[in-house]
């Protein structure tokens, strides 16, 4: 009879160990899959310009500032901020208690060595470009304060500091030289594996700073160019959540009850570069009838299956200092062909113009557009990497390319006006130094932009950039055509994902069920 | 036949300068510079120079492909502009996969395709024979593409049979190692049986049959061996077309393998994954070649002793 405790506690310790031995399987980390388009182009959020990756990294990283999901600015890892009158000199006060992953401590020194690793001009970073052009110095004053400089007033300074080229990185794991394949930031996920060709998985940063229960335990990142298999992806389970949808799938999503969709405004304009250096689109005439000439309805139902509205500014219709009021050219073909035959195109012209492979469609549905005017567009399909090179020529090389329009996007989101403005259509931004693709030169249009960068007021600025917007229009550089709606789509009982205009999907704070 | 093996042999490094050089040369040739990829249209020309500096493109291309090509003869291929990982590691974490594709889709196309080649030749005008040859035009003519996205949308969100995705389990594999197998099954089966017709015209097979031999030891040791000869060159000559088939499936069902890779670096201009995949591919395809031309003197005793 002594024995049978014994043995009792002999199988009790089997099955405890059996137990134990299926823990794992039982405790299996609840992962949130997302599937994108596009591969990341860096781990360190720095050397990289792109959406989709920015996307992947934010998990991983911080900024200074950051913003809700009403697109409100609010503080991230700077608590508080002030500005001098100018403008010029910001004094952020630092959180306190932030760790790097590496266990690096986060401070004044630390985000000095990270705004400095972009003033390097050695370096060569892929997101210093922005920050460089208007900043000047960043030193710590002491341990959890930093003083940002600037050479001139800029009116997106927070929300830049924001976007990636803010987001702060460990400057131990930075002078090592491993950021660009092992992610090392602050924010409540730190990289667990990077598979080059397979995935990036993300799992939570026990020491994060913030609420360490949002989101699930680990995020898992894969890519796929082939938008059919990201709705496939989908369809199956293997994706939770899908960025971006296309338009294409977009119904046959929104018909599944498994499925979620989620539409909002988005930020990318659509619009025609026309070469104001080349003969007759010199003449703004001519310009101006092809927009009138140009059915923006009728694109966006053939191009974008509806998931668009037609672009009427420069802006994004969710950029600060949009003007709904502005009258866009509505489509009257006998306007234009009054038009031209003032320009003395009567019986029209031929020009050519330059697309990437994806939008190919709109090349060839504008050609059907314009073609009652005598317009002959010849559309130019490239490869992107070959399409860069064309659109972003100088005069000459566009000339002796025969390049006179080139169909492209900007999406300068909610960080305002300036950031679409001034690359797009400021004389200084003439191709390939900035995107003027078309040569645009207004000096009137060129000191509103200068004076509006310097004004701390937004409203006050927005007046300005109102003024330069019906300038614009009047001198139609280009051909407005859409601004897409960002699509992204969630399998049933995702929630938390939300989407920064442009394409952007958050997903730290998402759980599925 | 030694001598003729180690000329072969020798004959291999003067291959691979040849091929580095023309990759290196080439894909500098392409228009759209890595720099202005990589840094993004939002990139300023100061910016974009920087990153031609950073990457070495500043200077003039004999003078890289000497960087390069003292390099990569110490082991050497750079990182990739891109993961910022060293290409060799980039190579061989990816090579199983595609070898093991490539191996799989040979064997089915082999095992299909050999017996339906022989079958066709063997009822000569009948019904097998339309058959296969219909099969066989069907599965040369199909965009391997479209077949696996097909194959995809009925096998995985259809009927959920298989997994879609990656290479996570044994299951994995069928898919992407069928669609690939299409291709080399259709021109190995029409190969096979015109290969089979003609030898079963030839004096000896009559001559093996008018000794009383079984059907089948005629057509299977008589016939085939000696049919074999021109299947195993066409087998060695298309694996470059194999490899060329997998950098689509790769892309198309996410498989981790060095097509995929391939896709992708030239998206992004990563120069120096496209000069190592492109030289390990090229080193691959001549390889197989290779085995296969000893594969044919095995078979075929004339080409030994001449």
């Amino acid at each position: 009879m002594k024995f049978v405790p014994i043995n009792r506690s002999v199988l009790a310790r089997i099955a405890v160990a059996g137990v134990l031995a299926f823990s794992p399987s039982l405790a299996l980390a609840e992962v949130l899959n997302v599937m994108q388009s596009e591969a990341p182009r860096s781990m360190d959020p720095g050397d990289q310009s792109a959406t989709f990756t920015n996307a992947l990294l934010r998990p991983m990283f911080e900024g200074l500032t950051d913003r809700d999901s009403n697109q409100q600015i609010i503080p991230r890892l700077a608590t508080e901020w002030t500005a001098d009158e100018a403008g010029l000199v910001w004094t952020f006060k630092l959180r306190e208690g932030v760790v790097f992953h590496d266990g690096t401590p986060f401070n004044a020194e630390a985000a000095a060595y990270n705004f400095n690793r972009h003033l390097d001009t050695n370096r060569g970073l892929a997101a210093s470009g922005r920050l460089r052009t208007f900043m000047e110095s960043a030193r710590a004053v002491d341990e959890y304060t930093l003083e940002l400089k600037l050479k001139s007033p800029y009116p997106a300074f927070l929300a830049l500091l924001s976007t990636q080229a803010g987001w702060q990185v460990s400057p131990a794991a930075d002078a090592a030289g491993t950021l660009g394949s092992a992610s090392v930031g602050t924010g409540p996920y730190r990289l667990a594996e990077y598979r080059s060709g397979e995935y990036v998985l993300e799992e939570k940063f026990p020491d994060y700073w913030g609420d360490k229960e949002a989101g699930e335990d680990q995020i898992r990142w894969t890519w796929s160019s082939e938008t059919s298999v990201l709705n496939m992806a989908l369809q199956t389970g293997d994706a939770d959540v899908i960025n971006p949808v296309p338009a294409a799938f977009a119904r046959q999503i929104e018909a599944n009850p498994e499925l979620s969709l989620n539409v909002s405004d988005g930020s990318a304009v659509f619009w025609v570069a026309l070469n104001t250096e080349s003969e007759p689109l010199n003449d703004p005439r001519v310009r101006q009838a092809l927009n009138f000439a140009t059915d923006k309805d009728g694109l966006v139902q053939a191009i974008m299956a509806g998931y668009a509205v037609p672009a009427t500014s420069p802006l994004a219709n969710i950029t600060p200092g949009f003007d709904p009021e502005l009258n866009p050219y509505r489509l009257d073909v006998e306007r234009a062909k009054a038009l031209l035959a003032e320009a003395g195109y009567a019986d029209g012209f031929e020009m050519s113009v330059v697309v990437q492979e994806p939008e190919a469609r709109i090349g060839e549905v504008l050609q059907a557009m314009w073609a009652p005017l005598g317009v002959q567009l010849d559309v130019q399909r490239m490869e992107s990497g070959v399409w860069s090179q064309a659109a972003f020529g100088d005069v000459a090389q566009k000339a002796e390319q025969n390049v006179d329009a080139v169909i492209a996007s900007w999406s300068s989101g909610v960080n305002g006006a300036d950031l679409q403005l001034r690359p797009l259509y400021h004389s200084s931004s003439f191709s390939p130094g900035g995107a003027n693709l078309g040569f645009y030169k207004n000096d009137e249009f060129d000191a509103m932009l200068d004076e509006a960068a310097g004004i701390v007021d937004e409203a006050a600025r927005n007046e300005i950039y109102k003024e330069a917007q019906a300038v614009i229009n009047q001198d139609a550089p280009h051909v407005l055509l859409y601004v897409n709606q960002d699509l992204y789509a969630t399998r049933q009982g995702v929630s938390g994902v939300w989407m920064v205009p442009g394409g952007f999907v958050r997903v730290e704070n998402a759980t599925k069920e | 036949m030694q001598t003729y093996f180690l000329r072969k042999l020798a004959s291999l490094p003067l291959i691979m300068i040849g091929v580095s050089l023309l990759v290196f040369f080439a894909i500098r040739a392409l228009p759209g510079e890595p720099a202005r990829v990589l840094a993004g249209p939002e990139a300023t020309q100061e910016a974009v120079d920087a990153m031609t500096v950073r990457l070495g493109l500043d200077r003039s291309v004999p003078e890289q492909y000497l960087a390069f090509a003292t390099n990569a003869l110490q082991g050497d291929f750079g990182n990739s502009i891109r993961s910022n990982l060293p290409v060799l590691q980039e190579i061989t974490d990816r090579l199983p996969y595609t070898l093991a594709l490539a191996v799989l889709a040979y064997l089915l196309a082999i095992a299909i395709g050999v017996p339906a080649g022989m079958a066709a030749a063997m009822n000569r005008n009948r019904w097998p024979d339309y058959l296969v040859m219909i099969l066989a035009i069907a599965g040369a003519s199909i965009a391997n593409f479209w077949l696996a996205l097909m194959a995809m949308n009925y096998f995985s969100v259809e009927l959920r049979w298989l997994p879609l995705l990656g290479a996570n389990s044994w299951q994995s594999y069928i898919l992407p190692s069928v669609t690939l197998a299409v291709l080399p099954t259709a021109v190995i089966a029409r190969m096979t049986r015109s290969s089979m017709i003609e030898v079963l015209g030839q004096d000896y097979v009559r001559t093996a049959r008018a000794k009383g031999l079984p059907a089948r030891k005629v057509y299977w040791s008589h016939a085939l061996r000696n049919a074999l000869i021109p299947i195993v060159t066409i087998v060695g000559l298309n694996f470059g077309g194999l490899i060329g088939g997998a950098v689509v499936t790769e892309s198309v069902f996410n498989w981790p393998g060095i097509g995929r890779l391939m896709v992708d670096s030239v998206r992004y201009r990563d120069y120096p994954v496209i000069q190592g995949v492109a030289l390990v591919a090229v080193f691959g395809v001549v390889m197989v070649n290779f085995l296969a031309e000893m594969l044919i003197a095995f078979l075929n005793p004339r080409i030994r002793f001449e």
